[in-house]
């Protein structure tokens, strides 16, 4: 059966402590239950959840949505926003766990990939050299999220076409946003037949898409 | 007595005070008293019931945090769970009750399982509801909440919400057909997928067939339009119908003598010469057929304002005529569909053409994409075969294949093409049957029905064609 892997990279540095975290947590599980109902999904979602922060940790390696359990996400107090790493442990994953198509075994569907950061890399020289190798692999989609203030667009827009923003990282908006994103990993389902990339459908109006 | 003394040095010593040489004979005294003799005794009593009613607590709030994982199950799918008390450490429960598992169809067993047949999904909070050693007999039970996810069957999920049928490029969503083909017979059942009925979005696979009575020919074609082209419905019909009509148009009797000629000689002896001027016709007609297709397609773009690969649809066609000496089977194919050949006595199976499959699912080519006609592969898409007779020629789209072949390699095992008649002929789980008796005149209906089979994530569009 072919598989549509999607990954996770979420910024756990010690911005998000306290409420944001709880947001992202619950907003997260809001997304896995309603994944849960789609036909779709449910046959052919595989998800996996990698935070960074100073450390790179896979919460969740790739799982099928029917075997997924999703473990409750903690960040430090305080501490760096790695994003270079993060990006780094998703290209490694990717090239390991990502089936290609031959004559004797099914290719899987082209992966995507959901960036969230509230700030602006730490090792920014490294997420750097990470950006282009990312853009190298075949996704069918990365789209970055930059929540609250302090989250830097631009920086983000280096990494993929597809930025959108968050006036913050509270949970009715970060409820919106994982909306949007099952919305469109079920549009990455649907586009079955060709090898082209995914078309995001649109966003809610509490997200902006940064151009 | 001892145990009086110790006890007491060591508590005077917690005060820092300690027992000079002069003060033994004292302390002696003093440790040896009733009184004092008793109160140690009860301090030490009162001590030992704090230390265990403090590790009983504490081993209770182990357990009650402690996270337990079982197994997602799904609705109508056996399940089954071992809740190993050994390994979770849980082996001094004195008295266990599980609640929360009434009218879910999961019971809880003597042998601390947990199985059955969920009947319902979300979120199913189990109470695991125990006393430990050392608790009350008549103490309330402890209870822990334990979360097993129960999945929605997804053919549950899957909704059949109609097509609209007021687009102007609608088509049925199912279509089934059994007809003559040449002096065989042919049946071609063509259906929308379950994820495109799930959006009550359009079948995008098509296929067209005619017997070219006039010259002799009848010609076969099959298209899946993609997924995500918008117009690809239409895409798909453009092309199987182009391929037909060109044929019709294009092949006259004084042409197609020749050919005649050396399609005899080459049945009689085949040599180089024969080979190739089967070839360069092969190629020649083949070859401007699909372009005549691609073109049409343009042309459609153009008048309807829209980008050709808005039309993106695979194509693959065979033209087959029957001669005394046997059959002349001509192929062609942009994409991932097969055609495959059984020979008479199915134990040989001809895959007349490669397949375009890319490193990721989707990555196919189709007959709207010019560049195909420039490549350097395009002479290789070509397929030509001189059989007495054969059993079976089948066409079909991916949404077979995918399924019932799952890789590429599998289409040239004989083994795979015999499961898959097999498979046809009732041997599936839900015994749905094709009956392929030249005279059964349900035909059509049956391989439409044996089309409905369930196969996990693959639910796009279907068509299979059958000559037989």
């Amino acid at each position: 059966m072919r598989r549509l892997p999607v990954y996770f990279l979420l910024d756990t540095s010690g911005s998000m402590y306290g409420e944001p975290i709880q947001a992202l947590n619950n907003a997260l599980s809001g997304m896995i239950n309603t994944l849960r109902t789609d036909a779709q999904a449910l046959d052919s979602l595989w998800i996996s959840i990698i935070t960074y922060d100073r450390e790179v940790k896979e919460i969740v390696p790739l799982t099928e949505l029917v075997h997924f359990q999703l473990p409750e996400i903690t960040c430090p107090q305080s501490g760096p926003t790695n994003t270079g790493a993060g990006l780094d442990f998703v290209i490694q994953k990717v090239k390991k766990d990502v089936i290609k198509g031959s004559a004797t075994q099914k290719g899987d569907w082209k992966p995507l990939l959901f960036v969230f950061t509230d700030g602006k890399p730490s090792d920014i020289q490294f997420y750097r050299e990470k950006t282009q190798e990312i853009k190298n692999l075949s996704f069918g989609a990365v789209v970055g999220c930059a929540a609250g203030h302090m989250a830097n667009d631009e920086i983000l827009k280096e990494l993929t076409d597809n930025v959108v923003h968050l006036a913050s990282a509270d949970s009715s908006t970060l409820k919106q946003f994982f909306k949007w994103v099952s919305e469109t990993i079920e549009q990455g389902n649907k586009s079955q037949g060709t090898g082209e990339s995914v078309t995001l459908p649109p966003p809610p109006s509490e997200i902006t898409v940064v151009i | 007595m001892e145990e009086t003394k110790r006890y007491l040095r060591s508590f005077l010593s917690q005060h820092k005070i300690d027992i000079s040489s002069g003060k033994t004979a004292l302390f002696d005294e003093f440790t040896a008293s009733e009184k004092n003799v008793n109160a140690v005794k009860i301090i030490q009593e009162n001590q030992k019931m704090i230390m265990e009613n403090w590790m009983l607590k504490n081993k209770i709030h182990d357990i009650l945090t402690q996270t337990v994982s079982i197994p997602n199950g799904t609705v109508n799918k056996k399940y089954y769970a071992k809740i190993d008390f050994n390994t979770l450490g849980w082996n001094d429960f004195i008295a266990l009750e599980i609640e929360g598992l009434e009218n879910t169809g999961l019971e809880f067993t003597k042998n601390d399982e947990l199985v059955g047949t969920p009947e319902i999904s979300g979120d199913l909070k189990i109470k695991i509801k125990f006393r430990i050693e050392g608790e009350p007999e008549d103490s309330a039970l402890n209870e822990k909440i334990i979360t097993l996810i129960i999945n929605p069957d997804p053919k549950s999920l899957w909704k059949n919400l109609e097509s609209d049928k007021n687009d102007p490029f609608w088509k049925p969503d199912n279509e089934a057909v059994a007809a003559k083909f040449l002096d065989k017979n042919i049946v071609i059942a063509s259906k929308r997928g379950r994820s495109h009925a799930n959006a009550g979005s359009f079948r995008e696979d098509d296929f067209a067939y005619k017997n070219l009575k006039e010259i002799g020919w009848s010609v076969l074609a099959v298209s899946d339009g993609a997924g995500s082209a918008k117009l690809s419905r239409k895409g798909s019909k453009i092309a199987c119908e182009s391929v037909v009509q060109y044929f019709e148009e294009n092949l006259k009797p004084e042409n197609l003598k020749e050919f005649d000629q050396v399609l005899a000689e080459h049945h009689n002896k085949a040599s180089d010469e024969t080979s190739k001027k089967i070839s360069h016709f092969v190629y020649q007609n083949l070859s401007k057929a699909a372009h005549a297709a691609h073109q049409k397609l343009e042309e459609f773009a153009v008048k309807n304002e829209t980008e050709l690969k808005n039309l993106h649809a695979t194509l693959i066609f065979t033209l087959v005529k029957k001669y005394d000496f046997g059959y002349a089977i001509l192929t062609f194919g942009i994409g991932d569909c097969p055609i495959g050949l059984l020979n008479k006595d199915l134990t040989e199976i001809k895959l007349m053409n490669w397949l375009d499959v890319g490193d990721f699912g989707g990555g196919t080519r189709f007959v709207t994409m010019p560049e195909i006609f420039q490549s350097d592969k395009f002479s290789t898409r070509f397929g030509f075969k001189l059989v007495d007779d054969f059993s079976y020629l089948m066409l079909m789209t991916d949404g077979i294949y995918d399924p019932k072949f799952v890789v590429e390699a599998n289409l040239e095992k004989i083994e795979k093409w015999a499961e898959f008649l097999e498979d046809l002929k009732g041997k599936n789980e839900d015994g749905t049957k094709v009956d392929f008796d030249k005279n059964n005149p349900d035909i059509a209906a049956q391989l439409s029905a044996w089309m409905d089979f369930w196969s996990p994530g693959n639910h796009d569009d279907r068509t299979l064609a059958i000559i037989y």
